[in-house]
């Protein structure tokens, strides 16, 4: 080897080169954060999950902020409709109107109901003697009775016997005299009334006192002022006394008020304004369904004109002059008046349009403003989740691997049994109890995330615990214990970093599954309640059959996102899975 | 291993030896720009045979590298894995080809048999020509469909890692039928499992019958190491390429392979291609002996050439640096510094800064192949006339 | 030589249980080292040679307590090693270290490397603290590294820079005893040169003893003072290095030498290849444990387990060929 034909006599010193060909500093190399991203951006499907990923968290966090509406904010609309307007029934029941100052109970009511129906003109109550007078088209004048005396009939010369302080003028004896002769119970005398109640041989006198009017007419003003004075007793008596004896007018507060009777209907003017109608009696009651309306005396009157003639429908101007349309239908004694009219309703299963791009749920919310605020919380959920699932995952597993032994038997044994609990079952039992102890909806939500939580740190502990027991055995966990480093400082500086990546891979693969779980159970009810949305319960809308079939932008949008949101979740566990495998090219 | 660390990343941005983010991206775009061209052309279907027939040049050799160049698109720049390699393969001769790990001898290897790893690592030129007896294909031009007829029938493959190349759940003597059945479709089964035992004699195995029906976990490494040997010879190739056969198996093992590859090549008219770092064993085994260093050829010759009047300082200093039995030196030599990175290689001799017998002209471009005999070639200024450039 | 051996290795044993069956029961052995003795006495090298399988990695670690051993005694500086208290065997370990095979596995991949090498050197205190910085500095430049590698991680580094990063961990800890487990065997042969020469300017620079572990006949040789042949767990033959390469007794020592391929076309090999292959350590054979492949087996080999005997001065073979 020595002997070599060098042809160029002697190797000449060369100065050294700038840089040489084996120095590590000429080629630059990729940092190890970018091995791993030009690792990840080689597949492609990782990129479409990172894509995927990105929108769904802009959607959700962002998106919330830019929507113009809120989370829980309910949408109605205005809408005519045929609404009930007023309604109107022939009135059969007496109703009674009390003088001022005078009682008349409902018990006593109902005593002079029994008596009119058994044909008595006296009935008694709480120690009161009543009568009553009866006139046409039940209209009663109902009478209070006190005793002035007796009187007893010795032969043909009556013998009084009058309580303290009662007189009787000798016509009154005369009389009453005639009347117990004629055994006439009541009579009148210059206005003056007399009852006779025979006790006995005793008959006991009583004089009158009118203190109520029962009656089924219906006295209906025709405007605001006239209400009060219409529905007052004296106008009533006055009225129906009037009517009673064909009089034609009569006198009430000062005020002269003429009757007219016609056919189907008696009107009342005051006097001095004949053209102008005060009042209308009848057997008719009308009544706006909104306390704010006022019925007019010439819807009334249309009404009234309808009724008669059996149309269903009639027509009349409004306050502006504008025909209003009027329908009428009857059932029994009760006519019912609808119209049309503006109305205010909770917009609900709006169809998608330009201000609620996929329209409003059941509660009449914007579904793309929920599905923004639902992602939130499925996403939060998510990570606290995998939060969860890790620091339990980990402590549990690393123990497990880096002590081993029986340690590693009981863990495992345990992590076995806590598998074969049946998670579902749980959560629904927890789901009813949590219904009873009536949980707020935002406790429910962590008490959600710790018990998913506590469902899946196994997978987690028994990945850490395997990588752990074959990173014990490598070479370099060997180097640390022969150089004689502490074992805290092993487990801490050199085994848990190299875990790290596999953990990244194992928590975005089970964001994607925990995701599906908290989907799961809301769409089953039992997790995020209403005000608070996810995808989850979003999609609960569709256990309405009706829903599901109708509206399907109810319940498809919140699917496909669940669908893509954990398909990229896959795709970059996937992704992040070949990044950080030192075996892929 | 895994590289991922966050606070590294802020503290390592400053070290001007990491590539930057845009750089890199400029690079992975080049990169699949190059390589989708190159996967197009290859992929097309019914390429006429004519487009990658070829002449042999001299009708003797089995293969023919002529200036083959492998390239690597990888992240960090275009490797050149192997970078104008010419060299013949002689009918029924065993030619060793020799370099470090990275010199590029398993990629030349890999590229005649079409199996470098794609999209990334492209033959983009040269010709590597394969007789065929009748016609000559040019492998580089070979479409896929074509190579699968080449690939087993003519060249085949035995693989370092004798654990891991055979199928564990298939019985060893179904996985020499499968070969011998997919390259010969006319034979018979019983045809097929005469032929098998007959391979499995061949490597040596006494046992044939029992062998037949093994699983590999139930052969021991060298066993395993004779069966891929049977399956690469089951369908008499022309070639059989063997990319570090011995290197994983024990001292003893490694002596009976080596004498079941010597008796093989009196019985066998294959050439072998003997891909090895283990000088001892190209010594051994190898008529004719490439010396590759950083993806070219330095020196090339007959084994006698090469062992007994070693020109190029790599392969002399190589041969220094390899303590040898019962024969005592002091201090070791050792080449100094390490096999540089084959990216951005620069135009001069890419062993001049290791070298210890470079001078004035070392600074000039590559080196030509300086004949020294009818066989021996070498890349080095040292050997080159004054007057030659 | 020192009347006391640095290190002294007096029939280690290394089993590992076997364990089957439902209730785990011990239902074997595996001898990975089956009473092996030798010693090594300070600045010098001792070589264990063998073929995968034989126990020689096993019997590096349980020397350095990585492993609990069977059996046996491993005397350092005259103490019963495994008779250390845990904390006093902590402070210990800098004194015994080990370089691995592997160079890719036996870093931490995520610690920097200035921080690999001078971690333990820290914990240890081997250096005041103000002084640390320049220490691991000068252990980097002393093994071949650079300073600015010190920020760098393993993975940036080829396999002979992280032998050279192994290398330097375990000196920063100023070792007194060093087993090297094949630290070469899987680099390329310019840098296998390389790091034996390191290997061998640290022994004398630091005045280190080494056991160095290796399948490769030639690179022992060339290394070591003395050398032991393992088989099966078992010693074969222990001699100093000259005696034994000159005079290889054990059939098993002649086939492995005479299996090392020469870099010489023209080379007349006389090679002994021995059939077969090795038996499993979990089921070895009875007797000599090397009579099934051994081309001098005698009846007896398969029933008699021959001793160690001292066939020439110094040089130890455990053969019934060379039965005193």
């Amino acid at each position: 080897m020595s002997e070599q034909p060098i042809l160029n006599n002697t190797p000449v010193e060369n100065p050294e080169p700038e840089i040489r060909l084996d120095d590590e500093k000429r080629v630059r190399v990729l940092s190890p954060g970018l091995l791993i991203w030009r690792r990840f951006v080689r597949n492609k499907l990782a990129i479409a999950g990172l894509i995927i990923l990105a929108s769904m968290f802009i959607f959700s966090f962002i998106g919330g902020l830019i929507s113009p509406y809120k989370q829980q904010q309910v949408f109605r609309k205005t809408d005519t409709a045929m609404r009930e307007y007023a309604s109107a029934m022939i009135n059969e029941d007496l109703r009674y109107i009390v003088k001022d100052g005078e009682k008349f109970s409902n018990i006593a009511a109902a005593n002079f109901v029994l008596a009119k129906n058994n044909k008595r003109t006296t009935f008694d109550y709480a120690g009161t003697h009543y009568s009553f007078k009866a006139g046409a088209e039940d209209f009663y004048e109902i009478y209070s009775l006190t005793e002035i005396g007796s009187v007893l009939m010795l032969g043909k010369k009556p013998n009084f016997d009058l309580n303290e302080g009662e007189t009787l003028t000798a016509e009154e004896e005369t009389a009453i005299a005639e009347a117990v002769k004629t055994k006439t119970a009541a009579f009148e005398l210059d206005g003056k009334q007399f009852v006779l109640r025979r006790d006995g041989k005793n008959n006991i006198i009583s004089v009158t006192k009118p203190i109520a009017i029962g009656t089924t007419l219906i006295f209906d003003a025709s405007d605001r002022e006239g209400v009060p004075i219409v529905n007052n007793y004296e106008f009533i008596r006055g009225a129906g006394l009037a009517i009673l004896e064909n009089e034609s007018d009569f006198t009430c507060g000062g005020q002269t008020y003429a009757i007219v009777e016609t056919d189907d209907k008696t009107t009342v003017y005051r006097s001095g304004s004949e053209d102008e109608p005060f009042a209308t009696i009848s057997n008719l009651m009308i009544r706006a369904t909104s306390p704010d309306v006022f019925l007019s005396t010439d819807f009334k009157n249309a009404f009234l004109d309808a009724a008669a003639n059996g149309q269903r429908a009639f027509s009349l101007e409004n306050a502006d002059g504008e025909p209003v349309e009027y329908t009428i239908t009857r059932t029994h004694n009760t006519y019912t008046i609808r119209t049309a009219s503006l109305t205010e309703l909770i917009n609900m299963y709006a169809p998608p349009s330009r201000s609620h791009i996929l329209g409003t749920d059941s509660n009449g919310m914007d579904i793309l403003t929920r599905l923004m605020y639902g992602g939130r919380v499925s996403l939060v959920v998510g990570f606290v989740v995998v939060f969860i699932e890790l620091i339990i995952g980990v402590i549990v597993g690393g123990i497990s691997g880096y002590f081993g032994g029986i340690v590693d038997m009981l863990i495992m044994r345990f992590i076995d049994i806590f598998n074969a609990i049946p998670f579902y079952p749980i959560v629904f039992i927890l789901g009813a109890i949590m219904d009873t102890m009536q949980i707020a909806p935002m406790q429910r939500i962590f008490i959600l995330m710790i018990v998913i939580g506590l469902n899946g740190w196994t997978s987690i502990a028994r990945i850490v615990r395997g990588q752990i027991l074959s990173l014990r055995e490598q070479d370099f966990m060997l180097a640390t214990r022969a150089t004689g480093i502490r074992t805290m400082r092993q487990i801490f500086v050199h085994l848990v970093p190299n875990v790290m990546p596999l953990l990244i891979v194992q928590a975005t693969l089970s964001l994607g599954s925990i995701i599906i779980i908290e989907a799961t159970l809301s769409y089953l009810g039992i997790g995020i309640k209403y005000p608070y949305a996810s995808w989850g319960s979003i999609i609960n809308a569709a256990t309405n059959l009706h829903v599901m079939t109708n509206y399907w932008y109810m319940w498809f949008p919140a699917g496909i996102l669940i669908f893509l949101t954990v398909l990229g979740f896959n795709f970059v566990g996937d992704g992040l899975r070949d990044a950080f495998d030192p075996k892929m090219k | 291993m895994a590289f991922w660390n966050k606070k590294q990343n802020g503290k390592k941005s400053l070290d001007p030896n990491y590539i930057s983010a845009a750089d890199s991206a400029r690079i992975a775009r080049e990169n699949r720009k190059i390589t989708t061209a190159y996967e197009k052309k290859r992929s097309r279907k019914n390429v006429p045979e004519s487009e990658y027939l070829t002449k042999m040049r001299d009708p003797k050799n089995v293969v023919e590298f002529d200036d083959v160049h492998t390239y690597f698109y990888t992240d960090i720049g275009t490797v050149h894995a192997v970078d104008g390699v010419t060299f013949d393969i002689p009918a029924s001769s065993t030619v060793g080809v020799v370099g470090e790990s990275g010199c590029g001898k398993s990629v030349t290897a890999l590229s005649l048999m079409q199996l470098v790893q794609r999209p990334q690592g492209q033959t983009v030129k040269g010709e590597i020509r394969v007789n065929l007896g009748d016609k000559a294909y040019d492998i580089v031009r070979t479409p896929t469909e074509a190579m699968t007829h080449i690939r087993g029938n003519e060249v085949s493959m035995i693989f370092q890692e004798p654990m891991t190349s055979l199928n564990p759940v298939f019985r060893v003597g179904a996985q020499i039928d499968e070969v011998i059945r997919m390259h010969n479709p006319e034979m018979n089964p019983d045809q097929v499992k005469a032929r098998t035992l007959e391979m499995i004699n061949l490597v040596g195995i006494a046992n044939q019958e029992g062998v037949y029906g093994m699983y590999p976990h139930q052969l021991s490494g060298g066993m395993r190491q004779r069966i891929m040997i049977a399956i690469a010879l089951a369908c008499n190739p022309k070639v059989v390429i063997a990319d570090e056969p011995t290197t994983a198996l024990d001292v003893t093992i490694q002596a009976q392979i080596l004498d079941l590859f010597r008796s093989l090549k009196s019985r066998i008219n294959a050439s072998i291609i003997l891909i090895t770092h283990d000088l001892g064993v190209v010594a051994e085994m190898a008529d004719y002996v490439v010396v590759m260093y950083s993806s070219r050829i330095v020196e090339k010759g007959t084994a006698r050439e090469i062992f007994h009047d070693p020109r190029h300082p790599y392969t002399i200093g190589l041969m220094k640096s390899k303590p040898i039995l019962n024969k005592k030196v002091d201090k070791l030599y050792s080449i100094p510094g390490s096999v540089p990175s084959p990216i951005d290689m620069p135009n001069y001799c890419y062993f001049r800064d290791r070298c210890d017998k470079r001078f004035g002209r070392c600074n000039g471009a590559y080196p030509p192949q300086i004949q020294i005999s009818d066989t021996h070639f070498v890349s080095c200024y040292q050997y080159a006339p004054e007057n030659e450039k | 030589m020192n009347q006391q051996p640095l290190l002294e290795v007096k029939n280690l044993k290394k089993y590992y249980p076997l364990r089957s069956g439902f209730l785990n029961r011990v239902t074997g052995y595996v001898k990975a080292v089956d009473g092996i003795s030798f010693s090594i006495p300070q600045g010098k090298t001792m070589g264990l040679v063998g073929e995968s399988g034989c126990g020689k990695t096993t019997a590096g670690k349980t020397i350095l307590r990585l492993e609990e051993k069977t059996d046996g005694a491993v005397l350092f500086e005259g103490r019963e090693v495994y008779d250390i208290g845990k904390e006093e065997m902590r402070r210990l370990r800098p004194k015994l270290q080990i370089i691995f095979q592997d160079p890719y596995s036996s870093l931490s991949p995520r610690l920097p490397v200035g921080e690999i090498i001078g971690e333990a050197a820290r914990e240890h205190k081997i250096v005041p603290s103000d002084e640390y910085d320049d220490y691991v500095t000068k252990i980097m430049l002393d093994c071949g590294l650079q300073e600015y590698h010190k920020l760098r991680y393993p993975h940036e580094f080829s396999g002979g820079q992280r032998q050279r990063i192994c290398i330097a961990r375990a000196l920063a800890l100023n070792p007194k005893f060093v087993v090297c487990d094949e630290p070469v065997s899987a680099l390329d042969v310019s840098i296998q040169a390389q790091i034996i020469n390191l290997l061998e300017e640290l022994q004398s620079k630091f005045d280190l003893a080494y056991l160095f572990i290796s399948h490769d006949l030639s690179v022992v040789q060339h290394i070591s003072d003395a050398v032991g042949v393992m088989y099966l767990g078992s010693m074969v033959e222990y001699a100093p290095k000259d005696e034994i390469f000159a005079h290889p007794l054990h059939p098993y020592t002649e086939a492995l030498f005479s299996a090392i391929p020469v870099p010489d076309p023209d080379y007349a090999m006389n090679r002994i290849i021995l059939e077969g292959s090795i038996p499993s350590p979990a089921n070895p054979p009875s007797g000599c444990k090397f009579h099934t492949r051994c081309a001098k087996a005698m009846p007896q080999c398969k029933e008699i387990t021959p001793e160690m005997t001292e066939a020439a001065p110094g040089h130890f073979v455990s053969c019934h060929l060379f039965r005193a």
